[in-house]
């Protein structure tokens, strides 16, 4: 006989997810590997020759950038003296300041962050994550992409993720040649929706430095950085070469990120036995070595893998935590669809959503679904009321807020004609009135006429061999008579000029008024201190349109 | 980077050095180091901010891009404006950072194909032990790039140690 209990649980979404036993040898494991170096440092005349148990004769490349770029050598040997778990205390206290939780994590190599880190149960995870977030509030990110790569859904969709209340997006591509098309419609959208948005087309390295040069995009994020030397290899990169790429990019007045995550190297097949967490624990202290000023991680494209063995969730959670330790930006994930389940991944995404990050995800779908390109997330579109009465629900800021159908409809059909505006003074492709129609109202590229692909590729490449830029863009949208769409394009290639949004955790608001790590520093330190939803925003959050009001009945 | 605004920056670099062995550092003045409290620079400070091109940053406007007396390439940061970031950096405990932002001053000058090669150099197994070092002169002699040509020096070293440089 079966059991009819245990038939309807086989039939539940969840059992569809995969899961898998630790296996530490391979690395599939969370956190805490028998096979984790434990930790330690030895420096000789200012120059570390031990770190985590390895002497210097046998570093690889990661551990010789890290034991010479990113550990703060001065209090180094005092702070790996003391007592891991007296330091995890100090991480839930209020007394004790995000800055002198610094003065220490700061001289700690990854293996003693990774033994601090180990001591926290989630709850404490969280604690920590309120007081040592960089910037004082958080934020968010959304993902702005379409299976036909269409640039007339794109910039609809980025102007009402705008008035949603995302502060960066980004794009990527079905078809590679299409990227300067969906990078210029991410970006004169998201000006539609709301000035000060700061956009970004993920692609192969060099490409996606060459479209930030030329003005098409404002910032970066997709520069990957992993934990064990082969899986750099495989990567095309080492830390040196990232190094370079990072000042590549301030060079031209861009603000940029690295990305890193657990599980990286277990599907790669390179974990060298040590666990997910030890290994992301290096990659953050490559990032600060290189002088970058964040990340993205939390797993990223790599959660089903963390999330298949036991704690994953958790140590997830944790490598934001590291980020935070290090003093970086962090973007914390809430990207990547991994289960069948909704309420697995509503669980997955507390840590961060209730307890705030520089941006909760990393990459929320702005469109349904089958629509992203990231191979989906865990939150798209169809879940903007879901998030937003979760606010409303707990009294948190997760970045977005309700918004009136009318609303949208007017400002998808305005991005739609600026881009319609734009390519025309640009000799690109015609976009029709009934494409400017059918974004106006699409919830998807099912809703949206086809292009002609091919021609479109063959504007792109004339467009780029003529050296068009973000200039170019502002001229024509003032010429289309889009005055306003053309602040907001220069007024984001001059934030380039005066480099204030380079600085950790920027964001930028309708006026482009920066608010960084550096002028809204996180200052928690206990109950009713911190970032404090004012009465004016808890008002745009909680009045939602389903709510029954007193005076209609 | 021109070799004029170059010789500026080491000029004032020297400068605060001078200043900081002897009399304690001006502060209301400007001619002091930046802190946190100059920040953000195009709100406090943008007086002060100007692009390579020699461009004032207060006289950046849309209008001015339309009648074409701003171009793309005077919508850049300068050398003198990423060592300002840095000084910020630096009020602020970000070391690291500030390195960062210093390379970067440097790189300003070195036009985007070539800065693409480079850094295409960097990868592994694309360049012999040779070819790295020559980049490190290049960079230093060329551009007065010499942190950034440390850099490359250091990869250098660690690749032939590692086995990651082109085999030839």
């Amino acid at each position: 006989m079966k059991s009819k209990r245990f038939e309807a649980l086989a039939a539940r979404p969840v059992n569809k997810d995969g899961f898998v036993q630790e296996w530490p040898e391979v690395g599939l494991i969370a956190m805490n590997s028998p096979f984790d170096p434990k930790p330690s440092i030895k420096i000789e005349n200012g120059v570390v020759t031990e770190l985590d148990g390895k002497a210097r004769a046998e570093f690889d490349m990661l551990d010789s950038f890290i034991a010479d770029h990113a550990i703060n050598l001065d209090g180094a040997e005092r702070v790996m003296a003391m007592d891991s778990l007296d330091i995890a205390r100090k991480l839930v206290d209020i007394n004790v300041s995000r800055k002198e939780i610094l003065d220490m994590t700061l001289c700690m190599t990854p293996a003693k962050l990774v033994d601090v880190v180990n001591k926290l149960s989630i709850v404490e995870i969280m604690m920590a994550m309120t007081k040592m977030r960089a910037r004082k509030m958080p934020s968010n990110q959304c993902h702005v992409t379409n299976v036909k790569d269409n640039p007339i859904q794109i910039a609809a969709d980025a102007a009402e993720a705008g008035i949603r209340g995302f502060d960066e997006m980004e794009t990527t591509v079905g078809i590679a040649r299409y990227a300067p098309f969906n990078a210029m419609s991410l970006l004169i959208g998201a000006q539609v929706g709301r000035q000060g948005v700061l956009t970004q087309c993920a692609l192969e390295e060099a490409t996606e430095l060459q479209l930030g040069m030329r003005g098409f995009t404002t910032y970066a994020e997709t520069i990957s950085v992993y934990g064990t030397e082969p899986v750099f290899m495989d990567g095309d990169d080492t830390p040196y070469s990232k190094a370079f790429l990072a000042s590549c990019y301030a060079s031209r007045g861009l603000k940029m990120r690295f990305t890193s995550g657990t599980g990286s190297e277990v599907q790669m097949g390179y974990a060298e036995g040590k666990s997910m967490l030890y290994l992301e624990a290096r990659c953050l202290a490559i990032t600060k070595g290189a002088g970058v000023q964040g990340t993205q991680n939390g797993s990223v494209s790599c959660i089903g893998v963390p999330a298949g063995v036991p704690g994953g969730i958790r140590a997830v959670a944790a490598e934001n935590l590291i980020a935070m330790l290090l003093d970086l930006e962090c973007t914390s994930s809430n990207d990547q669809t991994f289960t069948h389940s909704d309420l697995r991944r509503v669980a997955r995404s507390v840590p961060q959503f209730f307890s705030g990050t520089d941006f909760i995800c990393s990459g929320y779908s702005a469109t349904p679904n089958y629509d992203n390109m990231f191979a989906g997330s865990n939150w798209d579109a169809e879940d903007f009321d879901d998030w937003n009465i979760i606010q409303r629900d707990m009294r948190i800021d997760g970045g977005l807020q309700p918004v009136k159908e009318e609303d949208v409809i007017r400002i998808r059909n305005k991005a739609a004609r600026a881009l319609q505006g734009v390519f025309r003074e640009l000799g690109l492709p015609a976009i029709t009135d009934e494409e400017v129609e059918a974004a106006t109202y699409a919830n998807g590229s099912k809703d949206m006429p086809d292009r002609n692909v091919n021609e479109d590729l063959k504007a792109i490449e004339e467009m780029m061999a003529r050296k068009v830029t973000g200039v170019d863009f502002v001229k024509a949208l003032e010429k289309a008579g889009f005055p306003d769409v053309a602040d907001g394009v220069f007024g984001m290639l001059k934030q380039r000029v005066a480099g204030d949004y380079l600085h950790t955790s920027a964001i930028l608001d309708e006026n482009f008024h920066v608010m960084s790590a550096v002028n809204e520093p996180n200052d928690y330190h206990g109950p009713m201190t911190g970032y404090q939803i004012s009465e004016e925003r808890w008002n745009e959050i909680k009045n939602i349109s389903q709510a029954i009001r007193p005076e209609d009945i | 980077m021109d070799q004029e605004l170059m010789m500026k920056l080491i000029v004032e670099k020297v400068m605060e050095a001078m200043k900081e062995g002897g009399t304690p550092a001006a502060k209301a003045s400007g001619t002091g180091k930046m802190t946190a409290a100059d920040y953000p620079l195009s709100e406090k400070s943008a007086d002060k901010l100007k692009s390579p091109s020699g461009k004032k940053f207060t006289e950046m406007t849309k209008a001015e891009v339309l009648s074409g007396n701003i171009s793309s390439e005077d919508m850049r940061i300068s050398p003198e404006t990423l060592e300002m970031q840095a000084q910020v950096a630096e009020s602020v405990g970000r070391e690291a950072f500030a390195n960062n932002m210093r390379r970067a001053a440097e790189l300003i000058a070195v036009g985007d194909d070539r800065l693409l090669e480079i850094y295409n150099a960097l990868r592994p197994y694309r360049s012999t032990k040779a070819e790295l070092l020559a980049i490190a002169e290049e960079l230093e002699t060329k551009y007065d790039a010499r942190i950034s040509a440390g850099l490359v020096r250091e990869a250098a070293a660690v690749y032939e140690a590692r086995g990651r440089l082109k085999k030839d």
